[in-house]
């Protein structure tokens, strides 16, 4: 018999007390049952919410290819020195320790140095908040004065890169280091303890093998955290390594194909946030690669022919539209600017004017090479028949305005295809007025000189133009007159386009079409079988379209503007053009020169415009672009003989 | 009764006081202790050795004559092939300089070679150890570099005052820069814990991902002189395989060491003829 029992029947209290005892026991049992059984669920997600932590890992960016597998783009190992701050907590409290016992006895000293009347105990309490990060940061500093001993640097860390560690990143490593170059790392590797909490973070950055070719159209990437859709909304904390995006360029046009996949790790920390245990990854992917229809000789080839010139030059696959070298100077390195650009290198860039994509950023007026497109319209208007012949003198008078031509004394009486081979002025402003502004801007925009050609490359510019009478009218605010379409006729005057688009013209005249869509991508054979540019043909009866192409030849004769491109054993049909341009606040030379070879089966088209940067600067499209195209020529010959016409031995 | 249980509880109240007194006294005491203790060992390990020598002579003394003739001849031989070997060295060298001085090159490392005899092996899973007999009276530095004829042995860890300690390439503990022969780009090469059966194992990991290895073709991995340590060139191991590392650029993949680097006697301690110069160096 039980205590209880005893007295069970002599004290109706303890019945009371027993009943509420009762009750508290079974509530306290419900409630156990409640959270144990049905929101345990609920409780789990909290749990997990407190203790896990997600670390995403973006992977790899894809590499880009030219046309025959070279690499132009990679990834190139990216070493720094990390700490995982977990590791030194030890350290931190020591130095704490010690920092605060010698601030104490600052303090007190100080105190005790006090007069009497102006001491207050709160003089003798240290910032405990403060004390902490300079431990920290003089922790931290010991590591990076170790490496700085090993690799020669002199890097320091401040207390607010450590701060917006702790408070935003506390489980990723704490770089102290970053690009490392390779003897720096290899010495780091060797002198560093394995057991050492510096650990050797191997990341990768952009690499470019040839630099500078190509760099406008390549692009650069830049550093980013990424994008907060890519996070799951489950509640679970997560830091990011950041990732890298397609700034400009084809990096930036075929970003979502040259992004890698990104791995994430769930970690499990303890109650002060810092890493305990893993208990899931992913391991990240790298991107897809592109090939792109550059050949990378032919960049080159490019590249080193326009030196160190400002200007553009651009060689098109004429069948396919394809790009195979586009080069805009100056240029830069772009391994300068991976894995971020340094205030210097963006600033003088900057004052190069390197940043700037000639081949498609720029609008400049054609010159003489839009002599083709004149002649163009006015044989299809009829204006313009292969007895035309007019007389040139060397002037043209208009009213009471007088136009030379670029002969002083004239060329006396020439037909069309004399016109093309001399670039006779007064032959086209006569040709220019029978035609008249509409005939010409129609052909003009027929031709898509109005319009973005579309490439896959960013920032095309829009300033394109294509004058009419109502556009004048319009932005400049009075009405045509005829010298504005005399001046149209030879390619000066209001009009406005990009080397790229003349590049697309004169692919166009060599396939006997009005477009060419231009691409950057490599086509496979059967991509490349069902192009389709979009346009219409010209529309040139075969005598009229032999008289132009005629003329054409000759230009790159003996006799013609383009004679210093002339190559043995190559028909090339080409046009000069030299204009008047204004830029850098002052009068220059625009030299251009476009072309396609050969003439009896059109394989390669090319333009080049190189731009005077100063009034002194006496450039012309014969003397100053036509070696550039040359150059491209020759190199279009040396690793496509057969396309060029050239028997190759077997 | 209760003495009886208290005498029973001595040890371990005394191990209890040990471990306190050893957590308590400060790193400085403890570095001493350890060294000294080292110290005193050493002696009985070099007389080991030496007697292990001197059994060694003894065992040859049994041989007969004709077997000491021929390996006279052997190593008559060897001698010949390393007396034109070092002649031919020695006008490499020379040519070198010359080159260096024509191209205004900076010198290259230059190491001094200190060969010593292995007197103790400390081989286990954890770490992987040999100690050699010499010391401070040699002048051996601390982080030395350690080869054989076989290639990289490890790195002097410890000196002692006629001993050192050297880290064995096998262990986990050792790490170094190194590349794949004909490839410039720089690896990492790490030891592994040690099974105990089979061929000594390493890792390496961020080699390029265009660098293929199979078993058929082994690539060699050999030691560069970006690290500052080594001479470049010297044999590390042999790598049959890589596969990718977590990035995707980079892959990993184990190294098959030679296996003489677990039964050593003699090794050579390269010691550098002058410190490192971090500006002008030929990384």
């Amino acid at each position: 018999m039980s205590g209880y029992d005893i007295h069970r029947g002599e004290n109706p209290r303890i019945i009371f007390f027993f009943w509420i005892a009762m009750a508290a026991t079974a509530t306290l049992v419900l409630g156990l049952g409640w959270r144990q059984l049905i929101a345990a669920q609920k409780y789990e997600e909290i749990e997990k919410r407190q203790t896990e932590r997600r670390v995403l890992k973006p992977g790899a960016r894809g590499d880009i290819y030219d046309r025959k597998g070279n690499l132009l783009v990679g990834n190139r190992a990216h070493y720094s020195a990390v700490v995982y701050l977990d590791d030194l907590r030890r350290e931190f409290r020591e130095e704490y320790s010690k920092i605060i016992r010698a601030e104490r006895a600052a303090l007190k000293e100080a105190y005790q140095l006090t007069p009497l009347k102006e001491r207050e105990d709160s003089q003798l309490t240290p910032d405990y908040n403060e004390l902490q990060w300079v431990a920290r940061q003089n922790v931290i500093q010991r590591y990076i004065d170790q490496i700085n001993l090993i690799t020669g640097r002199d890097d320091a860390v401040s207390t607010r890169t450590i701060i917006r560690h702790f408070n935003e990143q506390l489980l990723l490593p704490l770089p102290l280091v970053s690009d490392l170059k390779p003897d720096e790392y290899a010495r780091l590797i060797e002198q560093v303890p394995v057991q050492s909490p510096v650990q050797i973070h191997t990341d990768t950055a952009r690499y470019y093998p040839y630099g500078v070719a190509a760099a406008h159209t390549l692009g650069y990437v830049q550093k980013v955290n990424p994008d907060a859709d890519t996070i799951p909304n489950d509640g679970i904390k997560t830091y990011t390594f950041k990732s890298k995006i397609g700034k400009t360029g084809l990096e930036r046009s075929f970003d979502d194909l040259l992004s890698g996949e990104i791995g994430a790790e769930i970690w499990r920390v303890d109650p002060l946030g810092f890493q305990d245990s893993l208990l899931d990854g992913e391991t990240p992917r790298q991107g897809e690669n592109l090939i792109t229809s550059i050949d990378i000789d032919l960049q080159m080839a490019a590249e080193t022919a326009l030196g160190e010139r400002t200007g553009a030059a651009i060689a098109l696959d004429v069948r396919t539209g394809e790009v195979l070298a586009i080069a805009s100077h100056p240029s830069y390195d772009l391994n300068d600017l991976s894995p971020f650009i340094p205030r210097k290198t963006f600033g003088e860039i900057n004052e190069r004017g390197a940043w700037l994509n000639r081949t498609l950023q720029l609008s400049y007026p054609p010159g003489s090479t839009f002599k083709l497109l004149t002649s163009i319209a006015g044989m299809r208007h009829g204006t313009l028949t292969l007895q035309t012949e007019h007389d040139c003198q060397g002037v043209f008078r208009l009213g009471n305005r007088i136009f030379h031509c670029h002969a002083r004394y004239g060329h006396g009486v020439v037909d069309e295809a004399a016109a093309i081979e001399s670039s006779c002025n007064i032959f086209y402003y006569a040709e220019g007025l029978r035609m008249g502004i509409d005939v010409l801007s129609a052909e003009a925009k027929r031709f898509g000189l109005a319009e973005r050609t579309g490439i896959e490359v960013p920032y095309e510019t829009k300033r394109l133009v294509v004058p009419t009478k109502d556009w004048k009218r319009e932005r400049v605010g009075s009405g045509w007159v005829p010298g504005d379409t005399v001046n149209t006729a030879i390619g000066q005057g209001f009009l406005l386009v990009t080397p790229l688009q003349m590049a697309t013209f004169i692919a166009s005249i060599a396939r006997d079409e009005t477009r060419t869509q231009p691409t950057l991508r490599a086509l496979s054979y059967v991509e490349a079988q069902q192009v389709n540019h979009g346009g219409e043909p010209v529309g040139l009866t075969r005598k009229q379209r032999a008289e132009l192409w005629e003329g054409m030849e000759r230009v790159v004769g003996d006799g013609g503007t383009g004679r210093l491109v002339q190559i043995d054993g190559l028909r090339i049909a080409g046009k000069t053009g030299t204009a008047d341009f204004r830029a850098h606040g002052k009068e220059v030379n625009l030299a251009w020169f476009v072309g396609f070879a050969p003439v009896e089966n059109p394989q390669i088209a090319v333009a080049v415009m190189v731009e005077g940067t100063s009034s002194l600067d006496s450039y012309h499209g014969g003397s100053t672009a036509g070696p550039v195209a040359k150059d491209i020529f020759l190199e279009f010959i040396e690793q496509y003989p057969e396309r060029a016409g050239f028997q190759v031995a077997r | 009764m209760a003495k009886l249980r208290l005498d029973r509880i001595k040890p371990l109240v005394a191990l209890g006081a040990f471990l306190l007194a050893w957590w308590i006294i400060p790193t400085t005491v403890k570095s001493f202790l350890k060294v000294s203790f080292s110290e005193f060992q050493a002696p009985a390990w070099v007389a080991t050795s030496y007697l292990d020598d001197l059994e060694n002579f003894w065992a040859r003394r049994s041989h007969s004559k004709v077997e000491l003739i021929e390996a006279g001849r052997e190593v008559a031989r060897a001698k010949s092939l390393y007396q034109f070997n070092s002649q031919r060295k020695e006008t490499l060298e020379n040519e070198i300089q010359r080159l260096e001085a024509i191209l205004n090159l900076p010198s290259r490392r230059e190491f001094r070679y200190e060969v010593a005899r292995v007197v103790r092996r400390d081989l286990n899973v954890w770490w992987q150890q040999i100690v050699i007999r010499k010391g401070k009276d040699f002048d051996i530095p601390l982080g030395a570099a350690v080869v054989f004829s076989g290639g990289v042995v490890g790195r002097v860890v410890e000196v002692g005052a006629f001993t050192s300690r050297i880290e064995l390439v096998t262990s986990p503990n050792f790490r170094m820069a190194a590349n794949f022969e004909g490839d410039e780009r720089p690896v990492v090469y790490q030891g592994l814990p040690q099974s105990g059966f089979g061929d000594p194992l390493g890792a390496v990991r961020d080699a390029p991902k265009d660098v293929i290895a199979s078993t058929q073709i082994p690539l060699k991995l050999v030691s560069t002189r970006l690290g500052g340590t080594f001479p470049p060139g010297l044999m590390i191991g042999r790598v049959s395989w890589l596969e990718p590392g977590s990035t995707g650029v980079f892959q990993a993949g184990e190294v098959e060491l030679d296996t003489r680097l677990l039964s050593l006697h003699e090794v050579a301690v390269l010691i550098p003829l002058y410190p490192i110069d971090l500006q002008d160096d030929v990384p």
